[in-house]
This record gives structure tokens, sequence and C-alpha cells, in this order.
């Protein structure tokens, strides 16, 4: 599996791909942080759950490294890589696990990047502009932590989101309609049902404890839970998938 | 003499349809086999199951005496091209094969020696989307390659190519071959591997229909050889004390029947007679092709 996993990360590297997904989110995730610590009125940023919220915004890294994730296995199929690749490794699990890893690998990357980046800038913005930071030490574990950990959960579930659907626009759709759109949905309307959908499991890992959150602990089973649930469904059906 | 591959009553079905039905062959060691068919045959079906890809719905196809995913390091054992254009396109060639190495656990040593091997040392570190389509080919090959495997499972790989492509790949198939190794090599059309297999397995509706050397299914062709010279009635001659049927046609030249141009050039030579012209009538071995899988076999 080692072979496999050294295999899975030159895959990575190799193709714009990854590296174009990693620039658009520290775009993204330097415009956001910029933007709103310098802009934002101080009462819109000055309690803890404000900050909670401004300073997790790495957390949108979860994004990206589901659609990394997602690539691993679709764009295989899309451009029938996926032909050598079992023929040189026909354990169709091994395989999935090499990728799991490799998608946990870049996720974790994903993760540390983006929340460093966004925790580290809004941190000086607010300073500077000397904003009270009502945060206190277990805070920003929480935040660091759970956003990293989270991230990496979503590298995994991208994978096997992808041996699920090995369309590439068609994951990549279901991914962004199900986190923008439909656990929105539910959770606005059934907050009782939408905190343990994935999305919102993850907020609450990385504090996010309003009303209708789970707690911090709590959500992070349940993503796992959900990260398992991606693992053995891909895994079946990788497995039982004839090869074209 | 050992089989390199097995096919063992396999099957495949896609709905209603069966692709493969009940296919039982061996191949040998050492030897270049065309598996022929028409299009839609089912000679990409049974590649796929014999090298794991698809799952038989019935019987069971080996390689060295294991199912596909049960060898050690298939790599080393098996070269397979299954598509000309299996690469991402935004990957260069060299680490298109870098992938393949690290997954087989060789060395990047290996993927420069292949590179060479195929032509495209100096175009490796392009990506592949610039790459034509003979190139592709023979970054398909070379990944086969890297294992340096005894086996060689290619399917269609002439379709594409231009003349020069396929006389590189004849030429290269023959001197693989030339070390003992097996060769296994897809076509719809006979004449692109005519001249590189020493058997023949046809397939049609899923169904093997013949399963032959080269020569045998030479000696049913129908057509004849016709044949220009100064000294046509002692050529008859030579070739009648070879068993070989002659006619005379209307524009004065000699045909010879149920025989070979190769046969006809050799007996004539050994005879000492000059010819002006020997030309193989009709399209020949691919006549035979077409009638062994134009009717239709249910």
């Amino acid at each position: 599996m080692t072979n496999q996993l050294r295999a899975e990360l030159l895959k990575i590297r190799s193709t714009r791909t990854t590296m174009g997904l990693l620039i658009g989110l520290i775009v993204l995730a330097l415009l956001f942080i910029i933007l709103t610590c310098t802009l934002s009125p101080v009462n819109q940023v000055i309690t803890e759950q404000d900050q909670v919220g401004l300073l997790s915004f790495g957390s949108i890294a979860g994004v990206f490294a589901a659609l990394a994730g997602i690539m691993l296995f679709t764009s295989e199929y899309r451009f029938g890589t996926i032909r050598p690749t079992f023929l040189f490794n026909p354990s169709r699990s091994r395989l999935f696990m090499s990728k799991m890893v490799a998608g946990a690998l870049a996720g974790l990357a994903f993760g540390v990047i983006g929340e460093g980046l966004t925790f580290a800038i809004g941190m000086i913005i607010l300073k500077t502009r000397g904003i009270h930071i009502s945060l206190t030490g277990g805070n920003i574990t929480v935040i660091i932590v759970g956003t990293i950990v989270g991230t990496a959960l979503w590298g995994i579930i991208g994978v096997g989101l992808g041996a699920v659907i090995p369309n590439q626009v068609g994951a990549v759709i279901a991914l962004l309609a199900w986190g923008f759109v439909v656990e929105n949905l539910v959770f606005g309307l059934l907050p009782s049902v939408g905190r343990f959908l994935p999305v919102h499991a993850q907020d609450s890992m990385i504090g996010f404890n309003t009303q209708h959150y789970l707690s911090g602990i709590d959500g992070t089973i349940v993503l796992i839970g959900w990260t398992v649930v991606l693992t053995v469904a891909g895994m079946a059906l990788l497995r039982g998938r004839d090869i074209n | 003499m050992a089989y390199v591959v097995q096919s063992d009553s396999l099957s495949k079905r896609y709905g209603n349809v069966l692709a493969v039905d009940d296919l039982t062959f061996k191949i040998e060691s050492g030897t270049v086999t065309g598996f022929l068919g028409p299009n839609g045959a089912g000679k990409t079906t049974t590649l796929r199951m014999l090298l794991g890809l698809a799952t038989p719905t019935s019987g069971h196809a080996t390689i060295f005496d294991v199912p596909y995913a049960q060898l050690e390091t298939p790599a080393m054992r098996v070269g397979a091209v299954l598509e000309a254009t299996d690469f991402h396109p935004g990957r260069s060639g060299r680490d298109h094969l870098r992938t393949l190495s690290r997954a087989a656990g060789l060395p990047d040593a290996r993927v420069d020696q292949v590179l060479e091997l195929v032509e495209l040392d100096s175009a490796a570190k392009r990506r592949v989307k610039g790459y034509s389509l003979g190139m592709r080919q023979r970054l398909g090959l070379a990944a086969a390659l890297l294992g340096s495997p005894d086996l060689l499972v290619l399917d269609e790989p002439a379709n594409g190519l231009d003349p020069e492509g396929v006389r590189w790949l004849r030429d290269f198939l023959r001197d693989f071959a030339s070390g003992g190794r097996t060769v296994l090599i897809s076509s719809h059309v006979l004449a692109e591997v005519a001249q590189t297999v020493d058997q023949v397995l046809i397939i049609n509706h899923g169904r093997l229909v013949t399963e032959s050397s080269l020569d045998d299914l030479t000696m049913r062709v129908g057509g004849s050889v016709r044949v220009r010279g100064p000294q046509l009635t002692q050529l008859a001659e030579a070739l009648k004390r070879e068993g070989i049927e002659t006619t005379m046609s209307n524009d004065h030249a000699l045909l010879a029947h149920g025989t070979t141009s190769e046969r006809v050039g050799d007996v004539s030579f050994a005879a000492g007679l000059p010819i002006h012209e020997l030309v193989t009538e009709g399209s020949s071995l691919e006549e035979v092709f077409l009638d062994l899988t134009s009717g239709d076999a249910s």
C-alpha cells in the first residue's frame, strides 16, 4: 500500500488541478478575512460567536478538500487512467485505502494552509483595529484543531463520493448542491435533523455552539460517521463495478 | 507446454445481450496470437475479463495459472494496453509512467529506459495533451513494458495509426516475441496483424469461430495467385509437381489455386524460372476472415 500511496501522492502533484484548488482556497480565504475583518463594524465582530464565525472561515477548506478528494477517482474515470491504475494494482480495497489516505493528507494540507492564513491574518487585523479578542485559549484550539481535522475528513469524504459517483461533473454538482443548498434548507426547516448533516456537524466541531448545534464532540463523531458511511459505500461500489 | 492465458467457458451478459458466450481457449507461452473479430464481437470484453477489470457472468480466466487479481506483481508478468488514450492530458508522459512505476515499486530509472525504448525520451517532460496519437500509443506501450512482462496484451493497437506507426509497432512486436515472450493482440482487421501473428483466435457474436495457426487459415484461402512471366508452362509444371493446381487466365497469366504468393515465389525460384508479376487475387486471407465472421453465428 505504501507504493500505491506514493503513486497517489504523485498523481496529486503532477497535474495542475490540486494546485488550482489550493490557489482558489487561498484567494477566497484572504479575500474574506481581509475584507470582513477590515470593513465590519466593531459591534459585529466583538462577541465570542462572532469571532468564532470569522476566524474559522478557513473551514471553507473542507469544500476544496472534498473537491480534491473527488478528483482522485473521478479524474481517473474521466481520462481512462483507471484502467492502467487497476492493471498495476488489481486490489481495489488497497487502491481505495491509498486514495483515502492521499485524500486525507491533501485535506490536512488544505486545512493547515486555509485555517492558518485565515486565523493569523484575522487576528492581526482585529488587534490592529484595537478590537478585544473574546476567544479563550480553548476556543482557539477548537477552531484550529476542528477545522484541520474536519478538512482532512472532507478529503476522505470526497474520495468516497468520487467512488460512489465516478462521473466528475456529477460528483462535483452533488457535493456543491448538498453543501450549499440541501443542508441549509434542511437545517433551516428542521434544525433537529439538519444538525446531524455533515457540514453542520463540522460547524459544531469548530466551535459554533448557538442553539440547534451539536456539541463539539458529538459533531466530530457525526462527521466521522459520515466519513465512514461514504467510505464503506464507495469501497463496496468500487469493488462491484466493472471497469469499461 | 505451459499455458500463459486460459479462458474457461467465459461468459459475460449485459442485460439481454450476451457479449461473450461460453468462450474457451488457451494461449501457449512464446506465441503471438491474433484475437480477431468484427467490431462488437466481444474482444474487448474478453480482454477486460482476462485482466480482472470486468467480472465474468460465468466461467473463469487465468493468467499464468491464477486469476489476474491474484498475480503477485501483475506489472512484472503482464503488460496491457486497452485504450490508446488513457492519460491525464495535463500530466507529462514521464510523470504518467512514474505514477505507475511507483505503484509497482519500480525505480524512476526504469521509466527513462522504457521512454527511450519507445523513442519518447525527447517528449517525456511535455504534457500528454500535446502528443500525437502515435506518441500516445507508444506511451501506452511504454507503460505496459515498465515491469518487463512476459505477456503483452494489446487491444486494437493499430487503430488510428499511420502506416509508419503500424510498421513501427509490427517491428516492435516481432522483436518482443523473438525473445520467447507471448503476445495477445486484438484487431478487427486481419491484414493488420497477419504479418505479426502465428496463430489466430477468431470470435463473432461472443463465440469462438476458429482457433488455428495462421498457416492453416491460409490453406483455406479459396482465392488464387496470379503469375506473369516468360516461362509459364514450365512454372505450371513445377507447381504441379508440388501439388499446386494451376489454370491459364484470359490475359495469359497463370493462376495458382489454394496457395500463397510466398509459396509460388519459392517454387519458381527453386526451379530457376523468372517471374514478372506475382499477386494474390482478391483479398485472400481477409476474405476467409470475412467469410468466417459475416455468417450469423446464432
